[in-house]
């Protein structure tokens, strides 16, 4: 039992020197340390084992090489092979050493009593990654496309957003991209997706914030250029409006162009014509005036309080006081007066009352109506 | 339950154990392992614990020649391997105290 056939021999040669193939980038002196007996030691194991396993092959009995040279080596407190030292590189491959960091990291963070949860509870979350994922890989696609927008405006670009999100959950799924040929694109995609994810929701934060800029100043006109405002309320206005101003008063002349006073206006259907609708409570300014003034009604003959007799008359706001029922009245002693003319005169009209459709001057004149 | 996870932690221990009791080269060193029990441990990381002990300056080496094969490297136990051993020796009784209690079974001491 203690001679082993030539066949095991040279399996056992063939198989140490694979071992040792494995261990190249430790440099000659620790592979001779690590592999001094190996095949004296290979071939008293297999010659051991044939007592209970006739006829194993070295690779039954052992396992692959590489393994068992990974083996080795971890067991002797010897990094794990990596490309960075095949390729020579002296600083170490920084993607192994991210790895190493990560792993490091992650045993920390398990060996913490809170971390079992918050990690069932990330693990629990990592669709979502996926989801987000593929839409990070749309959004690069698309924009190197010239698109933009948080979502696709049109079915190509929907498919292609579908298609990336299939891609990302099928892999994070562990579904697809198995192959170590192709597994290199999904790795690689998923670290441009976490690189790019915080830009990119970045951008479109600042996107979104544009477009709330852009709905706000529409709101406010802005975009009009200057152009007069459309204002559109659900209530029309009541009252007379010109250009664009709410009145308060009304001055009326006549023919000649000398100031009317009790004049009562209606409308086409004889409602009265109503400056204001506060009943005496609001306060109005007029131009140059000091103190804003507030109007009373006059009473007709049935005892009615008038609203449509211009000018309206009052006093300034100072002067009024308040009633047993609360409104407001000119004490006794104070007397309502109208306001000041905006011109003592208006300009008189031509005798033709035809020429009166044209009549214009360098100062809007109030027409009286009817 | 998978005793290749637990062995790990302790193959540096089983192996000092087994070293101090007789120097060894690198099969015989696994072949008492199994013996006393330690059935799953791979050939490899005994291999490499016996270099890495070694390179720690626990063991001990030197190469004994054969008549009929190859010459075979022997470990052998030295005092900074005894303090090592009987440090771990320590530890791990406590641990198994720890878990024998825990797990509210008898450990034999």
């Amino acid at each position: 039992m203690s001679v082993l056939d030539t066949t095991d021999a040279l399996d056992v040669a063939g198989y140490a020197a694979a071992v040792r193939r494995s261990l190249a980038d430790l440099g000659p002196e620790q592979v001779d340390d690590l592999t001094d007996d190996l095949e004296a030691d290979l071939a008293e194991a297999l010659d051991d084992e044939r007592h209970v396993a006739h006829g194993r092959g070295v690779l039954e009995q052992f396992g692959p090489p590489e393994e068992y040279a990974a083996e080795l080596r971890a067991a002797a407190g010897l990094a794990p092979a990596t490309a960075a030292a095949r390729s020579g590189l002296p600083m170490g491959d920084p993607v192994q050493d991210a790895r190493r960091l990560g792993r490091w990291t992650l045993r920390r963070l398990r060996a913490q009593a809170w971390w079992p949860p918050v990690e069932s509870f990330l693990v629990a979350l990592r669709p979502v990654w996926w989801l987000l994922r593929g839409w990070v890989v749309y959004q690069l696609v698309a924009s190197m496309a010239g698109v933009s927008g948080w979502f696709p405006h049109n079915l190509p670009a929907f498919l292609v957003l579908v298609g990336f999100v299939v891609l990302s959950v099928q892999w994070g799924r562990g579904a697809w991209f198995r192959g170590s040929s192709v597994a290199w694109v999904a790795t690689t995609a998923n670290v441009v997706a976490v690189v790019a994810v915080l830009p990119l929701l970045g951008s479109a934060q600042d996107w979104l914030g544009d477009r709330e800029a852009v709905y706000d100043s529409y709101q406010a006109g802005v975009l009009g250029g200057g152009d007069p405002q459309t204002i559109i309320q659900d209530k029309a206005v009541d009252g007379v409006v010109v250009d664009g101003m709410q009145v308060s008063n009304l001055f009326v002349y006549d023919a000649e162009g000398n100031p009317l006073t009790d004049v009562q206006v209606y409308d086409d259907r004889g409602r009265p014509v109503r400056t204001t609708f506060d009943n005496g409570f609001e306060q109005y300014w007029f131009p140059e005036a000091t103190e804003p003034w507030s109007f009373v009604s006059r009473v007709d003959s049935d005892g009615r309080a008038r609203w449509n007799v211009y000018p309206l008359q009052g006093a300034p706001t100072s002067e009024f006081t308040y009633d047993d029922e609360g409104l407001q009245v000119l004490p006794s002693g104070s007397t309502a007066t109208t306001p000041p003319w905006p011109f003592a005169k208006a300009p008189a009209l031509d005798d033709a009352p035809d020429a009166a459709i044209g009549a214009e001057g360098p100062v809007p004149s109030p027409t009286s109506t009817p | 339950m998978d005793t290749t996870q637990l062995l790990k932690g302790v193959l540096d221990l089983a192996v000092l154990a087994v070293v101090s009791d007789e120097d060894g080269y690198g099969y015989d060193v696994v072949r008492r392992l199994r013996a006393a029990g330690i059935e799953e441990v791979g050939d490899a990381s005994v291999y490499g614990t016996l270099r890495r002990l070694y390179s720690s300056g626990a063991l001990t080496s030197y190469v004994v020649p054969s008549d009929e094969g190859p010459h075979r490297k022997y470990y052998g136990i030295n005092a900074q391997g005894r303090a090592m051993l009987e440090a771990q020796r320590k530890d791990w009784q406590e641990f198994a105290g720890t878990m024998g209690r825990l797990l509210k079974t008898e450990v034999v001491r």
